[in-house]
């Protein structure tokens, strides 16, 4: 897939070109307004990273002219302005989701996959844990044919790990994911500590749960295939 | 207190009461003074007449020598009378007064003028009497005429001047209208109210800058907030995306991950101040809308519900007792919801292992309320004063909060007219109070 990355900050452009090429994306990137402008002009992207707030050129203008020109690109708004109104415009003019800086890498990534997914009306297929199947559709999970109950909180996190499989997770990523960010403030690494305790318990009475990974120091895992 | 309207339209009705009393009380007298004067100068020229009478044909003709000396004659009205009598008193009399007669058995009153004159060494009582019934019908009927006038025009200038000042102060109740609304800069009314008064152009006018003034340093400060958050959190996004990049790296040693991971940690305490203070700026500069209504009990169990396993963990029982639900209207529900997290998260956190945590609601005074109480160590009054003060506040030993939660519910709590309490007892825990305002009722 396509991206244009749209971010006057150098340094965070080539951060998320690189974290994305790593996942398989086509990147290209765009400092300034009018860069972006002509790029937007010339190639097909399928992804438009776009920050708000360029120097040149008000953001929401790009995403106007895009659709004039009939571009077909996802838009997804990231900015550090935060203002309930630019994101309300924003969603307004067709970008399909916004994400307030500083953001984790991986959480734009499972942005930039739902926005696919809806784009493409494409469904999670069901996954296999060792003996558990994560059925996406009803959002439940099953060990030989009996459900294991979890909470909805419990099932996020579950889902948000396996989402990302085979990646660490910092505990803070797993919390902004759940809990958002108007929380912030009580963001005790605790918390995704005790739902994963929890996690396991459930999980274990059914069957082991090796994949489910504690990586000392760093975070949580899912290794699976 | 008394509305401006009232006041003028009772002043209005009080001074025409006095002037109407004034009047009814002087205008009769008046009116009697003139009368009497007129009767006066009358009976002054019928005596001139009279002594012009006798001058020319002498006194005899009206005479008669023979037994009493007097003259009388009356009109067959009794209106008037005149007599003419001889007199032995020594002094000159010319008077003019108010006397009874009694006229065939009919006592009237008159006004005389008495005279002396001599004639032929002789001298003379000329009296001239002009009844008073007619003056005092007149007086009687002025006071009528004078009454019934008044009365109505007292009831008309009433409505009159009702309507009118309704109308010249109309202005006048837009701008108080405005003003009242001065504290919530988005919903501004900067139209010139109509008036030809100049006394309330000024004052709309100067209302009307005032208005800018404040939407300005309003827009100001949104600005000031907006910046800062784009200049800090920039480089903080940018620090974290390389950061995280590197924890991605498939030949990463753990110890350096951990390390990595321990700069993330710092990196997002930084991060989680910095959108703490613009949530508080936001909150404090009125970005925020308070258009939902929502059930404080629903949320309130919500958050428990949330809260449960962490309080599980820690082995403290986390209950809600709901006497009461509230229907909170005009409210931001991410925002109340935010404050009794930090609440109980907070009594969560203070509570040692076999404690308790108990959110309640309970009417009081007519009042909403809400307690969140638990049985941890408590505070001492010092502690308690400054708790909802930005960073004094280091209530718990796990140090991952910054220090401001308590703050944030504290401003989220004013923005939303709820008043917080606290008390404490060392030893024995720590209840927060929320009286919620009566208009949310």
């Amino acid at each position: 897939m396509n991206v244009l990355i749209v971010e006057d900050e150098t340094g965070l452009a080539k951060e998320i070109a690189s974290f994305l090429k790593a996942e398989n994306f086509l990147c290209d990137l765009a400092f300034t307004g009018i860069e972006a402008s002509e790029k937007i002009a010339v190639n097909l992207y399928d992804f438009i990273l776009l920050d708000l707030g360029l120097p040149d050129y008000n953001g929401l203008d790009l995403i106007r002219e895009a659709k004039k020109a009939g571009s077909e690109a996802s838009f997804i708004i990231i900015t550090a302005r935060g203002a309930v109104e630019d994101k309300v415009k924003g969603l307004d003019l067709g970008a399909d989701d916004y994400l307030a800086k500083p953001f984790a890498l991986v959480e734009l990534l499972s942005r930039i996959n739902a926005v696919s997914r809806r784009k493409f009306n494409v469904k999670i297929q069901d996954i296999v844990l060792g003996d558990f199947i994560m059925q996406n559709q009803s959002r439940k999970l099953f060990c030989e044919g009996n459900e294991v109950d979890l909470t909805k909180k419990e099932y996020d996190l579950l889902h948000y790990l396996v989402l990302n499989r085979n990646k660490v997770l910092t505990r803070h990523q797993l919390y902004e994911h759940i809990w958002g960010n108007i929380l912030d403030d009580q963001y005790d690494s605790n918390f995704i500590d005790v739902h994963i305790k929890n996690l396991r318990k459930k999980l274990n009475f059914h069957s082991p749960s090796p994949w489910l990974e504690t990586v000392r120091g760093v975070g949580y895992r899912v290794s699976a295939g | 207190m008394i509305r401006l309207k009232t006041k003028l339209a009772l002043f209005n009705l009080l001074s025409k009461l006095v002037f109407s009393a004034l009047f009814l009380l002087f205008l009769p007298w008046i009116v009697e003074r003139v009368n009497l004067r007129q009767v006066d100068n009358d009976l002054i020229q019928k005596r001139e007449n009279t002594i012009d009478l006798i001058g020319k044909i002498g006194i005899e003709p009206f005479i008669y020598s023979d037994t009493s000396g007097t003259f009388g004659s009356y009109n067959i009205l009794k209106e008037e009378f005149i007599s003419l009598e001889r007199t032995g008193i020594s002094e000159e009399l010319n008077y003019i007064d108010i006397t009874g007669r009694i006229i065939e058995g009919e006592e009237i009153t008159y006004r005389v003028i008495n005279y002396t004159f001599m004639v032929d060494g002789q001298k003379y009582l000329l009296e001239i009497g002009k009844s008073l019934a007619s003056i005092q019908y007149a007086r009687r009927n002025i006071n009528r005429i004078i009454l019934v006038f008044l009365g109505f025009i007292i009831l008309i200038t009433l409505v009159t001047d009702l309507q009118y000042t309704r109308i010249i102060l109309f202005p006048l109740k837009k701008i108080s209208g405005k003003l009242k609304e001065i504290s919530s800069p988005l919903t501004f009314d900067m139209t010139p109210v109509k008036t030809n008064t100049s006394d309330f152009v000024s004052l709309d006018n100067a209302l009307r800058d005032l208005m800018v003034q404040i939407d300005e340093s309003f827009r100001k400060e949104k600005d000031i907030t907006v910046n800062i958050s784009h200049e800090l959190l920039t480089p903080v996004s940018v620090l974290r995306s390389k950061l995280e990049n590197m924890l991605l790296k498939e030949n990463i040693d753990p110890d350096t991950a951990n390390k990595v991971e321990e700069s993330l940690k710092t990196l997002h305490r930084l991060q989680s101040l910095i959108n703490s203070l613009l949530l508080i700026a936001r909150i404090e500069s009125h970005q925020y809308l308070r258009d939902e209504s929502f059930s404080v009990q629903v949320l309130l169990q919500e958050i428990i519900e949330e809260l449960n396993p962490i309080a599980e963990d820690k082995e403290v029982i986390l209950t809600g007792e709901f006497m009461k639900d509230h229907q909170f209207i005009k409210a931001n529900r991410a925002l109340v919801f935010s404050m009794f997290y930090n609440v109980v998260n907070n009594a969560i956190r203070n509570t040692l292992a076999n404690g308790k945590v108990v959110v309640r609601t309970l009417p009081e005074h007519g009042n909403f309320k809400i307690s969140i109480s638990d049985t941890g160590n408590g505070m001492s009054e010092a502690q308690v004063s400054t708790l909802f003060t930005r960073f004094k506040t280091k209530r718990g030993d796990d140090g991952d909060g910054t220090g401001i939660g308590l703050a944030i519910a504290k401003v989220i709590a004013d923005f939303h007219k709820i008043k917080i309490s606290v008390t404490s007892e060392p030893g024995k825990g720590t209840i927060f109070s929320f009286i919620f305002p009566e208009s949310s009722l």
